[in-house]
């Protein structure tokens, strides 16, 4: 049990907004830029991601406990379960734990002669989170008795785990002087997808009455609890891991689940130094239909102990089998029901938005005036600005709130750094570099840097990088 | 463009992999870690009417009734392992000319007897039932012996009857588990 709450705790520690890629967000040097919004500028020519090293995303958080505040050996002349319980109660059931892992496995892009940027590729992702069940926490950890008629919430149990490949091709095109627009059609291929959301119900136990059988009356109230799973059931048959991981091979490969979806993105000079971005990802749905399990629960149930008749009995005869049939009373009132139907999963629909303030000195080798372009927005060296980001998660959308500042160094090296406040922190400082180096595409992006002076205060850890060779347009 | 960006790359990577670090933790205090719930549960309940004392059909006096159920959950691996102290209590309310001896009497599956506890219920009457409470406290070397039973008889005995008594007998009962995981 320990061994279990150790890794529990350690996974809770180590598990940001995930997906929130606000370094990445808006820099136009990065080809995998088309991916946050497919109708950025682009500058160049063709670009094609290094397999399987042209981006490498990571993100975890929690958004109300860090390693350190369970762990921390300085605060250790405190008891650590005063800890745990301190935490557990400052907590809410919208405090969640979140992993978002990407691993680009092709991208490439070019420009068409009819001057549409198509770009596509193959991505890997999978997605975690899972919202803390406050009020189960505190029944595990302190029991009922302190807690007489207490209604329990059952439906603070929420969590969706998804591990997929994701097939993508999109188009980018300029229209006019000062708008970009692009669109990417996305096809999904679930490996593996759990999900509990939606869940209600109470358990309480009340302090029974004058009408009440016994003490009190423990009691399930309005429970309605699912739990769909989809590429799961059928792993579980497998005989070893090769089995399994080839399984999960076929599914990567247009074998598992299959869902659609879109990305739409926009950039609009609003001035000559004002620029506006906008991008909707994954606004989509998997269709799960094959290796299918849907476990629910539906029950109003109270139990009042065992009720003792005292038959008469008469030559060793036994008497009355009280306790299996509360069992089999439970089975029955309690059903757990296995269904086999389809379901349709709504992707977790991210919205990022940017408004900048362009500044310093051209870096296209014009000057202030160019003559050639008197309404669109003049590349500069620095820029300024405020980006929007949200994901629709089970419990409603979670937020984050970006100011930046970009600044390119020179022709080869560019950077940004991003001041972030979201569900995890209002510290988040981020840092982002790109280098060019001949025709060689370098970047890595993390924030909450302040952080990594010591991994275990971070509630979330986002860091992104990636190689990429790139052509420039003449 | 020929730059040779080797060392700001260099330079980003060692930022983290230098100032990256996990440090004034101790994680060995999950050693520390003690779940401690306090679990209510009810146990059994009943409803003995004076006449379940008497035997029409043979005109005689039943002067003991007994009822066995199994608790299967008490002999568990788990909870043997995990449950420190165990607070029975026992309301009886009765309202039955009688004084009754009440008897708990704890067997493993192999009908040994591990563990046993009783008390006594004051009589009541009719019109003015009367309320007694019983706490058994088992810890210590006794949630050992408590923990290897898997059923309870419950007995309840009466010193005397007659067909004319009136009244009843009822129980209700609960445990609170103090378990240490």
């Amino acid at each position: 049990m320990k061994i279990l709450l150790f890794y529990s705790l350690a996974l809770l520690g180590v598990v940001g907004i995930a997906q929130n890629k606000q370094v990445l967000y808006g820099m136009e040097d990065i080809p995998q830029n088309l991916l946050l919004n497919p109708g950025t500028k682009l500058t160049q020519k063709a670009h094609y991601g290094i397999p399987l090293l042209s981006q490498i995303h990571l993100n975890v958080g929690t958004s109300g406990v860090s390693v350190h505040d369970i762990f921390g050996a300085s605060n250790a002349t405190e008891d650590i379960n005063t800890r745990i319980r301190d935490k557990i109660f400052e907590m809410s059931s919208k405090d969640f734990f979140t992993a978002t892992q990407q691993l680009e496995l092709i991208n490439f892009g070019w420009l068409a002669k009819n001057k549409l940027y198509f770009s596509g590729g193959i991505y890997e992702e999978l997605d975690f989170v899972f919202y803390f069940p406050r009020d189960l926490a505190i029944l595990v950890w302190e029991g009922n008795s302190d807690y007489i008629n207490y209604e329990f919430d059952l439906g603070e149990i929420s969590t969706t785990a998804d591990l997929m490949t994701v097939y993508h091709f999109g188009v980018n095109k300029q229209i006019g002087k000062k708008l970009t627009v692009g669109l990417r059609a996305k096809l999904y291929s679930s490996m593996a997808s759990f999900k509990s959301t939606n869940n209600s119900g109470k358990f309480v136990t009340r302090l029974g009455d004058n009408d009440s059988p016994n003490i009190y009356e423990h009691s399930l109230e309005n429970v309605n609890m699912s739990v769909e799973t989809s590429g799961i059931a059928s792993l579980q048959d497998e005989e070893n891991s090769s089995q399994v991981s080839s399984e999960i091979l076929g599914r990567a490969l247009l074998g598992g689940n299959l869902g659609i979806g879109f990305d739409v993105g926009m950039t609009y000079d609003i001035t000559r130094d004002i620029t506006a971005t906008a991008s909707i990802l994954d606004f989509g749905a998997i269709f799960h239909t094959k290796d299918v399990e849907t476990y629910q629960a539906r029950t109003n149930y109270t139990l009042d102990g065992i009720e003792l008749i005292f038959p008469p009995l008469a030559n060793e005869e036994g008497t009355l089998p009280y306790y299996s049939d509360l069992e089999d009373e439970v089975e029955r009132e309690v059903p757990i029901d296995t269904l086999y139907n389809s379901y349709t999963q709504m992707l977790p629909m991210k919205v990022n938005a940017s408004i900048a303030y362009n500044f310093g000195r051209p870096t296209d080798g014009g000057t202030d005036c160019n003559c050639m372009n008197m309404s669109g927005s003049i590349p500069k060296n620095q820029s300024i600005g405020l980006q929007y980001y949200s994901v629709f998660r089970p419990k409603g959308p979670q937020l984050a709130g970006t100011l930046f500042y970009y600044r390119r160094f020179a022709s080869f090296l560019a950077a940004k750094a991003t001041y972030t406040v979201d569900s995890y922190t209002a510290s988040n400082i981020g840092l982002g570099l790109v280098a060019d180096v001949g025709k060689f595409n370098f970047y890595i992006a993390a924030d909450n840097l302040l952080a990594y002076s010591n991994l275990a205060k971070a509630k979330s850890v986002s860091l992104q990088l990636g190689f990429n060779i790139k052509i420039d347009r003449e | 463009m020929k730059t040779n960006l080797s060392p700001v790359v260099a330079g980003f990577l060692l930022f983290f992999v230098f100032v990256s670090c996990i440090k004034d933790t101790d994680f060995d205090q999950v050693d520390n870690v003690d779940l401690t719930p306090t679990i209510d549960l009810d146990l059994i309940y009943f409803n003995l009417s004076a006449s379940d004392f008497y035997d029409p059909a043979t005109s005689t006096s039943v002067l003991t009734v007994s009822d066995t159920t199994e608790l299967r959950f008490l002999n568990d691996i788990e909870v043997q392992r995990n449950l420190k102290r165990a607070e029975f209590y026992f309301k009886f309310t009765n309202s039955i000319e009688r004084e009754f001896q009440a008897d708990f009497q704890f067997l493993t599956p192999q009908n040994d007897t591990t563990y046993t506890a009783q008390t006594v219920v004051a009589q009541g009457t009719v019109s003015n039932p009367i309320i007694t409470e019983f706490i058994e406290n088992v810890e210590g070397a006794d949630i050992v012996d408590l923990t290897q039973a898997s059923k309870v008889i419950v007995s309840v005995t009466i010193p005397s009857s007659n067909a004319n008594l009136e009244g009843a007998l009822n129980l209700q009962s609960k445990v609170t588990y103090y378990v240490e995981l």
